[in-house]
């Protein structure tokens, strides 16, 4: 096992610093000089200035020589300076991660909270209503444009109701509780900050439910298929026939064989969701990785590109890895 | 706490007591006290790279450190022409004529407490023309600066005549704590390119005289300003002054009219038309110097047809500048005849219309002929992946595609991300028209017009003949406002019929108030708000 | 608790597991139609301003209102169909067409081969999206083709690994290796016997993924790189009302355009899905 896990990682780190050559690869193509971008119109036009800003970035290097510093810098943990932020890469993704790992993981709760549940009322109740209901749900969580999704949200929930708070993070006015995650929830929660804890959660309910809204279908969808067949299997058949009770036979036999599927497409939707992000996060203001990943690509600042693109990646294999394990723990057959 | 809170706000919708009763927001009473001694501003923020007033080169920026630090002079609304005493109460010719004598303001004091004597105002200059950033490029006729005593400074200059007086109004040009930017790594004179380590703390710090000083960044979310309890003027009303980040006009849309921030900087004409029913909010104006134009190159490998005057000039008629300023814009705009903006020294509305292009199909099909393109031409026009104003260059770029249609004109719409256009615009490799803006980093009709001759033909690959230099020269020169009203005019038509910019308007942005701030003064200067002036009512 | 759907009548049985198929068919067919004869039904020409009757809401004369530039919102949606139809089917089709190759080719290579173009696709699928698209759309610059482009180098993998897992199943099949003994080529063993037998999940994950890919190039075009204005399309369409929240009609429409073109992909795909599925089609 502990080599299986140390091949898996050893190749997520290679496939990760791949894709980064790839993403570097492509950026190297752009006719766009992200320096002008960055200085100021009379700078810009000067071609002296020009010149030493591109070699302040070592822009003027040939294409080998600027990725080996790239890998140089890698190995002393340093993802280089954004030519936009002006700042360690690093820096920038530690500051944006936490809003997108706070609003991916209650967007993530929130969808198997949802969808497994009604997954398996759907299956058990097959074609009753709750089967009808949940086939609906799924369907309209799935087929709807997030970024009107949000648009549609945000104008109901917020501007015409006023049930929900606005976009950001908190309240315009409210400090952000200060704490070693920078996940407003748990540092608010850990300073006893209640009044911050419950101003967090608001700004995160209409965001989440959006982010969600096609992984919640995602869910249900596998759930039932799952469950269904896991229902029609032999072993629910003689569990039936020993007379156990209804529910023990759902929750305790069926369900977990058919979590298999539903980890996997789980843990992928997961991934998905810290990555996807980015519409929910600009029409809701929110600070986090997507819009940073948005306006890094937007200004063509490689070394931000990288950076987003070699973290990025290596989440998804890591995550994928997490999934792949965890089939050794839900699996009954593999169990055994 | 929160819990009793929240029964009692339902217990008030279900009463019907207040629609604004919010079940999911738990607006404690910290929160409410705070409220009322806090200023929140909505503003799309997102191009603030630094506060460091030395580096910086971008459009919201000015706002905040205009808050923070004053510098010598200042421009006031109302008159954007005559420099105002600020941190210099006085100024004269030096004895030799060859630069200007500052007489300092006497017992400012900085938000640290230490009070403000020559030796700043030489380091922050030092600083400046070290640092080789964007604000040295507007003051290089600065030779050198000298102290005379605690209270007088001389700035010698290159040029004895140069208008450098209205450049020194911008807040990149403010006052910093000598001692406190030098422990923060600062250094000034040659070299500090290489040396000046201070720009990281000033991100997050200021070091000015001004009425707040800077407590917080985080890009992309927030600036945090406290108020100056040093400031040497009168106390600014608000504690606290909150710039949050809302990049999407909607958003800032529902943000002030729920009273969630005060003022929304970045609404579109639209958004403020719906806001007239709202008793709760007003809309404030605030007119600009900015410009949107389109630049047309006469590069013949570019675009042939583009390269002959005539053709140009057909352009220039072919546009519905009125469906622009009128319809797309609500009336809510000027229209310049070329690079000055109306209010300054030689551009009035009464100018432009005298000078500037207007629509007329007839004489553009007429001087399509004469270009010897009579069934009109194919050309393009690209823009960035922007909005100003409240409107989009996709919207403005299909507006002209469809205007220009009318006379044979067939334009190829080209979309580009901001970091291509830049670079295309700048090198002068555009392919036909260009939209774009122009902002001033000060007011002084020198910085534009010489831009113009100096950078910006190059751009449209324009070889500008040296009696337009000379014009240029002659007229920022002149000491006589009438004579350089005059060869201002007279340059603003040459550059009409060379007819490489048509400047489509210059914006006045609209700013939505709530009614519980009663003094927003807003202004055209360079950085949007008096923020020390805001005052609740 | 666990219910007995045999008490149902039948025919209502059939209407919940088919109707869906059927109103899924209806809708596509609907916009395929609307698609295909855009300048007979839309009232207006897509691109023609009327700067002074702009964001009128919707009226007798222009049913869905008008945009930013006086444009009719219906017509607009209305020839907005063809390009979202397209992009969906190109982006599909090809991304099938290049992953069916590359699963078959792993599947019946294996080894070497196999382990390589697999590690291949993980790596793609390991790719923020994002990225990708506004890489190539500042490289190659914007416009669908190149965004189509964008979204076939990301879109592949997953039909070459539906390829491949079918394709194994299918190789181990008696029929495959009787065909090897007999002395038929690979080639033709694909082609006549592989193919055919993977087919029906295909079709399934094909139509599933029409909606998918209509949602994305909308996506995209809403992030500002789908299309070269003044071509209408649903996501720019969106985009650009996205500001206008009195004016909700410039806005709200393509995105219900979007949603139900979705919806009917996604119900055709899952009514086709429990059709070919043994399993279901039984009970």
């Amino acid at each position: 096992m502990p080599r299986y896990i140390a091949t898996r990682l050893l190749s997520a780190v290679a496939m990760a610093l791949l894709a980064s050559l790839v993403v570097f690869l492509i950026s190297a193509l752009v006719p766009g000089d992200p320096v002008l971008a960055q200085l100021g119109d009379i700078q810009a036009s000067n071609p002296q200035t020009v010149l030493e800003w591109r070699a302040k970035w070592g822009l003027d290097l040939p294409l080998w020589e600027r990725y080996g510093i790239f890998l140089k810098g890698l190995a002393h943990g340093d993802l280089g300076i954004s030519i936009a932020t002006r700042r360690p890469v690093l820096d920038d993704i530690v500051q944006y991660a936490p809003a997108t790992v706070e609003l991916a993981t209650i967007a993530f709760l929130l969808a198997i909270g949802v969808g497994i549940p009604l997954g398996i009322a759907a299956a058990v109740w097959r074609d009753s209503w709750v089967d009808s209901l949940a086939r609906a749900i799924s369907l309209l969580g799935v087929s709807a444009p997030t970024f009107w999704l949000a648009f549609i949200m945000l104008a109901i929930f917020y501007g015409w109701l006023g049930w929900a708070p606005g976009p950001g993070r908190m309240d315009p006015i409210a400090f952000p509780p200060e704490g070693p995650t920078g996940l407003f929830l748990i540092d608010a929660a850990l300073a006893g900050d209640w009044e911050a804890w419950w101003d967090a959660a608001a700004h995160l309910i209409l965001p989440a439910v959006v982010l969600a809204a096609a992984t919640i279908g995602l869910i249900t969808r596998t759930t039932r298929a799952a469950m269904l067949d896991a229902l029609g299997q032999d072993f629910v058949r003689v569990a039936r026939a020993k007379g156990l009770r209804a529910r023990v036979i759902v929750l305790r036999h069926a369900l977990p064989n058919a979590l298999v599927p539903v980890v996997t497409l789980g843990g992928l939707a997961y991934a998905n969701l810290l990555a996807g992000a980015v519409m929910t996060e600009t029409v809701f203001s929110w600070p986090g990785l997507g819009r940073y990943t948005f306006r890094s690509a937007a200004a063509l600042d490689f070394p931000a590109i990288m950076g987003i693109t070699l973290v990025v990646s290596a989440t998804y294999l890591l995550v994928n890895l997490l999934v792949d394990l965890s089939y050794g723990l839900l699996d009954p057959r593999v169990r055994r | 706490m929160s819990i009793t809170t929240l029964s009692r706000r339902s217990l008030m919708r279900l009463l019907g007591a207040s629609a604004a009763a919010l079940p999911l927001l738990p607006a404690g009473r910290a929160l409410a006290q705070a409220r009322g001694s806090t200023l929140v501003i909505g503003l799309d923020i997102s191009d603030t790279i630094t506060f460091d007033p030395v580096r910086q080169a971008q459009y919201t920026p000015p706002m905040t450190l205009a808050a923070c630090y004053d510098s010598l002079m200042t421009l006031e609304a109302h008159d954007l022409i005559n420099p105002k005493p600020s941190l210099a109460t006085s100024w004269t010719r030096t004895p030799d004529g060859q630069g200007w004598r500052f007489t300092l303001r006497p017992n400012v004091r900085f938000a640290s407490g230490a009070t403000m004597t020559a030796e700043d105002v030489k380091f922050s200059f030092d600083r400046i023309l070290g640092m080789q950033e964007q604000t040295q490029q507007y003051i290089k006729a600065v030779d050198r600066v000298e102290v005379v005593d605690a209270q007088t400074v001389d700035f010698i200059l290159n040029s004895p005549n140069a208008p450098v007086l209205p450049i020194f109004c911008n807040p990149g040009c403010g006052i910093a704590e000598k001692a406190v930017l030098t422990r923060q790594g600062a250094t000034a004179g040659p070299g500090a390119k290489d040396t000046d380590r201070a720009t990281e703390w000033l991100n997050g710090n200021s070091a000015g005289t001004g009425p707040y000083r800077l407590v917080r960044w985080e890009r992309n979310a927030q600036i945090q300003l406290q108020r100056n309890p040093n400031y040497w003027g009168t106390a600014p009303a608000f504690e606290r002054v909150i710039i949050r980040h809302l990049s999407d006009s909607a958003a800032q849309l529902l943000a002030v009219r729920r009273g969630d921030v005060h003022a929304a900087f970045n609404l579109i004409p639209e958004q403020m038309a719906t806001l007239r029913g709202d008793p709760n909010v007003r809309t404030e104006r605030l007119p600009s110097l900015d410009f949107v134009y389109m630049a047309v190159t006469q590069n013949p490998a570019a675009n042939p047809v583009l390269a002959k005057k005539e053709a140009r000039h057909a352009i220039g008629h072919a546009i519905d500048y009125e469906g622009i300023l009128n319809n797309l814009l609500g009336g809510v705009a000027l229209r310049p005849a070329h690079f000055l903006p109306i209010g300054v020294n030689g551009s009035t509305e009464q100018i432009a219309r005298e000078i500037g292009f207007s629509q007329n199909l007839d004489r553009s099909r007429q001087l399509l002929q004469q270009a010897g393109v009579p069934e009109g031409f194919e050309m393009e026009i690209a823009y960035g992946n922007a909005a100003v104003a409240g409107i989009s260059y996709q919207v403005l770029g299909q507006k002209l595609q469809s205007d220009l249609a009318r006379v044979g004109i067939r334009v190829r719409l080209n979309p580009m991300d901001q970091v291509n256009i830049r670079t295309v615009y700048t090198q002068g490799r555009e392919a036909g028209g260009v939209l774009t803006f122009w902002n001033p980093p000060a007011v002084c009709n020198d910085l534009w017009a010489s831009a113009v001759v100096e950078r910006v033909a190059r751009r449209v690959h324009w070889t500008v003949p040296p009696e337009m230099t000379a014009l240029v020269k002659r007229a920022s020169e002149e000491q006589n406002l009438d004579t350089a009203a005059n060869l201002w005019i007279e340059w603003q038509r040459k550059m009409v019929d060379e007819a490489h910019h048509f400047i489509l308007f210059q914006p006045i942005y609209q700013i939505a108030v709530r009614n519980n701030i009663r003094g927003f003064p807003l202004t055209a200067a360079g950085w949007q708000l008096e923020m020390a002036h805001v005052t609740p009512a | 608790m666990v219910a007995m759907p045999a008490t149902r009548p039948r025919w209502r049985r059939r209407l919940r597991r088919y109707g869906p198929a059927w109103v899924g068919s209806a809708i596509v067919l609907a916009w395929i139609l609307v698609a295909l004869f855009a300048p007979l039904i839309a009232p207006y020409p897509p691109q023609a301003q009327d700067i002074v009757n702009r964001l009128t809401p919707p009226s007798a004369d222009h049913w869905l209102g008008t945009d930013v530039l006086g444009r009719d919102v219906l017509s607009r949606l209305i020839f907005g169909a063809r390009l979202s139809l397209l992009a969906g089917f190109s982006v599909v089709l090809l991304g099938a067409a290049i992953g069916v190759t590359v699963g078959i080719i792993a599947a019946w290579a294996r080894g070497f081969v196999d382990e390589a173009l697999m590690r291949f696709t993980d790596l793609v699928l390991c790719f923020p999206p994002i990225i990708l698209a506004l890489a190539i759309a500042a490289a190659l610059g914007i416009g669908s083709t190149n965004t189509i482009l964008a979204m076939l180098v990301v879109w592949w993998p997953k039909f070459a690994r539906l390829a491949r897992a079918l394709a194994l199943v299918q190789r181990s099949q008696e029929y495959v290796e009787a065909a090897t003994v007999l002395g038929l080529k690979p080639v033709r063993i694909l082609g006549r016997h592989i193919l055919p037998n993977t087919l029906g999940p295909l079709a399934v994950l094909i139509t599933l993924d029409l909606g998918n890919a209509i949602l994305t190039f909308a996506g995209l075009s809403f992030l500002g790189l789908g299309v070269v204005p003044p071509t209408a399309e649903w996501g720019s369409m969106v985009a650009e009302g996205r500001e206008l929240v009195e004016q909700w009609w410039v806005a709200t429409f393509p995105g219900l355009a979007i949603l139900t073109v979705v919806v009917g992909f996604n119900f055709l795909g899952d009514g086709l899905r429990d059709w070919l599925d043994p399993r279901t089609r039984g009970r």
